[in-house]
């Protein structure tokens, strides 16, 4: 007899009976209300506590990988679930999860005990700590030792110092209030969390009659600002991921006429355009834009979509297609075996697709989709454009751009927040993507892909369902194109062929109020890339060359981890840490009218922008065999002389591609340029003003800043052909 | 012309012991082979006398120099990598000549040395190609050029044939041996291959578990493995487990269990516990009539028969073992037939069984 463990069904059975229990008694009949609810919480840990004793089989949760997101969104959701009090179905959602979460936590606690334990076991030889100290030393050249103490100092000085500042305000609180008074007030006022609703705005549309039609205005419900972001984020990166997975599954397994076509158009939403193509969603679904004069011709009505609903409509339509890169690239690196083996045993169509093909990529498509989750929770232009301020990054951009000149610690409370989540879902990424080898199991050689003709059900479904939904995700940048050149009005929606005309794209160099700013932004690229790139190639030198315990492992995460610390974090961060240690200087944020904001900015670009730098050298240190560098030590030649005569000409080509990538990503960049760049407009960078235009809501100017978009747009085809043509690397776009 | 030493050498890596008290003599001028199955500490004992390693305990002197803590970039040993770790972004010639640059010696010196190791490894007109344009054998002889080059003190070779195919490694053997035999260069030389290591070697170490366990010429560790695993490691054996018996005269009788027979052989080392082994090589068989009395004469059933080209491999299942055997290639065997053979006493080599019998 073998004995039998338990499982997860046990656990989501716990799960279900306390939750039941728990609306039913609670809920319903009203026992066991208010702090008594302790009582349910502690069934559940406790149930969960004996199936573990009881030899619960975790490791079924930690080599799933849909069980183990789903215990991490978890840990997330109740933790937003008490902290924001929502009680009735929530929080029977929460107790359900606990018992998974419970076991889960319990399994992870008593793995790493008994890994712990077996490393003690082993290690019986014991070096003592000098010589340990000794080899280390022989092994580091001095030119290794200070790349690692200077590439250390930037990193703690411009990010770990600026960041902890922003936290540490996030606990300065009225005198005689506990240190996190700052959070209760938060998740416990109407405007940040609301519990109740006003009857007028317990509806997420609106129709409103005018004339002979009537309009349907689609516009979400306010639950307060902590709530709408929460909620915004998981709409947009639900909806981006199935969006995502269908056209990556399409387009990675199936032939039909146009393809190349398809693909191309699929990448097109990836060109960003910051604010611009918000602006043209704006447009494309207010009253008088084209969906509505569809539905007008088609139904009597009109439609406009805004407020929230607007958001995560010009969120889906940015973002989606980052998951869909992942998901192809997934797809498309699946053994065809795996798939011909399931086939062979007699699986096909949805069974195969969600027993075989989906659990293989699903690492790779949940990695894409917690970016999603980031960058929209950060996102500003979509709410700017929409002029929606009760979401988290609104109200900490708008903190800056009231005049006092001071941040509150409220807002610094906000941006501990979001730097919570980013960064709890980002080390929920690396240790999902460095998972992602599974899905290359038994790489034997390049394989083709399997690919295979749609029948005329599929072809159908492509060309009527899927080539309108991917010309309407890349209406954005083609709006932008149409703008630029005066095709379409600046309001309202008509193609005016007529009036098409190229003189505000040379305007933007003609005209020394728009140039200025593309030279601002050209000229603080130009500055950031080059440090970048030094710091870069000292920081993965670093990583990749020395195995110092403890040392080498938090320079790696320090210099990737820009990538999940929101834009606006880093915002405040500087804000605070410039007008601390630099008061009265020119540094100073707060002195409005010397601040040399251009430092700053550089400063802030370098260090956010970083790892798509530091990303592509360490992968051309990678490349570099360690023999090749111990031939030239064996030859004579010194580290120093080394890293210059064989390590840095073998790597030019990934240098130069982490140049391009990082100068793209600078000339993008939205957070910190209209944050710490609008505290002296006149040193503002190229996104700045494109904000200011469509945030004052006039319609000067606007063919003038789509046209930035489109410059913007140029430099990222540029940048993609040199890439991918001349260099032969593949172009790191977001996530990728 | 330098001699290494190695004094009780250890190195750990986290809780592994990669070396373990190693200590070694290099002659000046002899061509010294480190082997050992993979894992046994070999390749990093080279490293250790490159310098890219540091030991955690011993010391390392080349000839009376300390050189234990020197960095390897100050020791002028040359190297020549597994992967020979040409670099692909310089021609031939920059590779050959970049110790050379390095040591800053005027142009001219630097083009005739280039040339004259370019001939010394038989690769004249190739200055120019890049790495990648060459073939394997081709790449190997670049690699040894740009070692010879810097006239080093010590030679060291990791594995170098290991990514040639077998009639290039053969070659590529010879000219090696040919070649440090010419320049009298003391080297160190790593290989997984026993052949190689026999072939070319003027001594070597033979490696386990990052122990040293027998070094000598290759024809004293042959035919005097004083350890079982360098009997079982260097050429093919039976080993077969008995209780010692009685010793004369400079051999002692063994009494096989699984073969119900008493085998007289010379122990390699001094016997002291009943618990030995004998060590048969496959190519001491000699064929023997059945009525003939000699010494060790085992009669056994022909289980598989493998024609080899130059010899002729036999399976025999005596008694409850079973024993490979060579014969030669004109001997044609029947199977399931009975073959009886003899094992000459004075090449019969008897071992302790010292800790567990758990070979490799």
């Amino acid at each position: 007899m073998q004995e039998r463990l338990f499982g997860v069904k046990d656990a989501f059975v716990a799960g279900a009976i306390v939750a039941f229990f728990y609306l039913l008694f609670t809920q319903e009949l009203g026992y066991l209300t208010g702090y008594a609810e302790v009582v349910w919480w502690l069934a559940a840990i406790l149930w969960a506590t004996v199936l573990f004793k009881k030899g619960f089989d975790y490791h079924r949760i930690m080599n799933s990988f849909g069980l183990s997101f789903l215990v991490i969104i978890g840990f997330i959701f109740v933790f937003f679930d008490l902290a924001l009090k929502f009680e009735g179905i929530p929080r029977a959602i929460a107790l359900f999860l606990i018992p998974l979460m419970i076991v889960a936590i319990l399994g992870y606690i008593h793995d790493k005990i008994m890994t712990v334990r077996e490393l003690r076991r082993r290690r019986k030889i014991k070096v003592p700590i000098n010589k340990r100290v000794r080899t280390t030393l022989y092994k580091l050249d001095p030119i290794m030792i200070v790349f690692i103490v200077v590439g250390f100092s930037i990193l703690i000085t411009f990010l770990l110092v600026p960041v902890f500042m922003m936290l540490f305000n996030s606990f300065v609180v009225p005198p005689g209030e506990p240190f996190y008074y700052n959070f209760v007030y938060i998740f416990n006022n109407p405007p940040y969390v609301k519990h109740m609703l006003l009857p007028g705005e317990a509806s997420w549309y609106a129709i409103i009659p005018s004339g002979n039609t009537s309009l349907i205005i689609f516009k979400g419900i306010n639950y307060g600002i902590v709530v709408n972001s929460l909620i915004n984020s998981t709409i947009v990166t639900t909806v981006a991921t199935f969006l995502g997975i269908l056209v990556a599954f399409v387009l990675a397994r199936y032939d039909f006429p146009g393809k190349a076509v398809f693909r191309v158009l699929a990448m097109v939403p990836l060109f960003i355009t910051p604010f611009v193509n918000a602006y043209v969603v704006r447009i494309l679904f207010g009253p008088q834009g084209p969906i509505s004069m569809l539905t007008q011709s088609l139904f009597g009505y009109q439609i406009e979509i805004k407020d929230l609903a607007g958001i995560a409509m010009a969120q889906i339509m940015a973002f989606y297609p980052i998951v869909y890169l992942n998901a192809f690239s997934s797809f498309i690196s699946i053994d065809p075996s795996m798939e011909e083996q399931a086939e062979n045993l007699g699986s096909k169509g949805a069974k195969l697709f969600f027993t075989v093909t989906l659990p293989l990529a699903l690492p790779g498509i949940i990695a894409g989709s917690i970016l999603v989750f980031i960058f929209s929770l950060e996102d500003l232009g979509a709410p700017i454009v929409f002029q929606y301020p009760w979401v988290m990054s609104y109200q900490i951009y708008s903190s800056f751009t009231s005049e006092t000149g001071i941040v509150s610690p409220q807002i610094a409370a906000l941006g501990f927040i979001m730097l919570f989540i980013a960064v709890l879902a980002f080390l929920a990424v690396r240790s999902f993507v460095s998972m992602r080898s599974y899905a290359m199991i038994s790489r034997g050689g390049r394989w083709k892909p399997r690919v295979r003709k749609l029948g005329w059900k599929g072809l159908l479904f492509v060309y009527l369902v899927m080539l309108p939904l991917i010309i309407f995700t890349a209406m954005p940048q083609i709006g932008v194109i149409l703008l630029a050149f005066n095709i379409i009005p600046p309001y309202g929606f008509k193609i005016q062929l007529d009036k098409a005309t190229a003189k505000y794209f040379i305007g933007i160099f003609t005209n020394p109020t728009y140039f200025q700013y593309i030279r601002n932004t050209l000229t603080y690229a130009a500055m950031a890339v080059v440090l970048a790139t030094i710091i870069s190639i000292i920081i993965a030198y670093s990583v990749s060359r020395t195995r110092i315990r403890v040392i080498t492992p938090i320079m790696d995460t320090l210099a990737t981890i820009p990538l999940a610390i929101p834009g606006l974090v880093i915002a405040l961060g500087y804000f605070y840490f410039f007008s601390t240690f630099f008061r009265g200087t020119p540094l100073d944020p707060t002195s409005v009218t010397t601040f040399q904001a251009w430092i700053v900015l550089v400063i802030a670009y370098t260090i956010r922008k970083l790892p798509f730098v530091v990303r592509s050298v360490y992968a051309g240190f990678q490349q570099v065999h360690e023999a090749l560098e111990e031939a030239s030590l064996n030859l004579g030649a010194s580290r120093t002389k080394t890293i210059f005569r064989i390590v840095l000409p073998m790597i030019t080509t990934y240098i130069i591609s982490g140049i391009i990538v990082g100068f793209i990503y600078i000339t993008t960049e939205v957070s910190t340029s209209i944050t710490i760049g609008g505290l002296n407009p006149a040193q503002a960078p190229m996104t700045f003003i494109m904000k200011n235009i469509y945030y004052g809501g006039t319609v000067y100017g606007v063919q003038y800043v789509a046209s930035m978009g489109v410059l913007l747009i140029l430099f990222q085809l540029i940048a993609v052909l040199i890439i991918t043509v001349v260099l032969k690397q593949r172009y790191a776009f977001i996530g990728v | 012309m330098t001699r290494v030493r190695l004094e009780n050498i250890t190195k750990v890596y986290g809780s592994v012991v990669a070396v373990d008290r190693v200590t070694l003599e290099i002659e000046s001028g002899e061509l010294f082979t480190l082997l050992g199955p993979s894992g046994c500490g070999k390749t990093t004992t080279l490293r250790i006398i490159a310098g890219f390693e540091v030991p955690e305990e011993g010391k390392i002197y080349f000839d009376d120099e300390d050189v234990t803590f020197l960095k390897p970039y100050k020791r002028n040993t040359a190297m020549v990598f597994q992967n020979y770790a040409l670099w692909p972004h310089m021609t031939v010639f920059d590779n050959i000549a970049y110790g050379l640059r390095i040591k800053k010696l005027p142009a001219e010196e630097i083009r005739r040395r280039v040339k004259w190791a370019l001939e010394l490894v038989k690769l004249e007109g190739l200055e120019n190609r890049y790495p990648l344009q060459l073939s394997g054998g081709q790449q190997q002889r670049v690699a040894l050029a740009r070692a010879l080059v810097v006239e080093p003190r010590v030679l060291l070779l990791d594995e170098p044939l290991s990514n040639l195919d077998a009639k290039l490694r053969i070659e590529m053997r010879e000219e090696i041996k040919k070649l440090q035999r010419k320049l009298g260069i003391t080297t160190v030389y790593v290989t997984h291959d026993q052949l190689e290591a026999m072939s070319i070697s003027d001594r070597i170490a033979v490696m386990n578990k990052g122990k040293v366990l027998q070094y000598g010429p290759p024809r004293q560790v042959y035919f005097h493995p004083t350890s079982l695993f360098v009997a079982d490691f260097l050429g093919r054996s039976n080993i077969l487990y008995g209780k010692a018996g009685r010793q004369h005269d400079g051999y002692i009788d063994v009494y096989i269990p699984d073969l119900d027979a008493t085998l007289t052989g010379v122990p390699v080392r001094e016997i002291t516990s009943r618990d030995v082994a004998v060590v048969i090589r496959p190519e001491i068989a000699r064929l023997v009539e059945k009525y003939e009395t000699v010494e060790n004469k085992l009669v056994g059933r022909i289980d598989l028969a493998m024609f080899l080209g130059d010899k002729v491999e036999l399976r025999v299942n005596v008694g409850k073992s079973s024993l490979i055997i060579y014969m030669s290639n004109l001997y044609e065997p029947t199977l399931d037939s009975e073959i009886t053979f003899y094992l000459p006493k004075d090449s019969l080599i008897v071992l302790p069984v010292e800790k567990p019998l758990n070979i490799k």
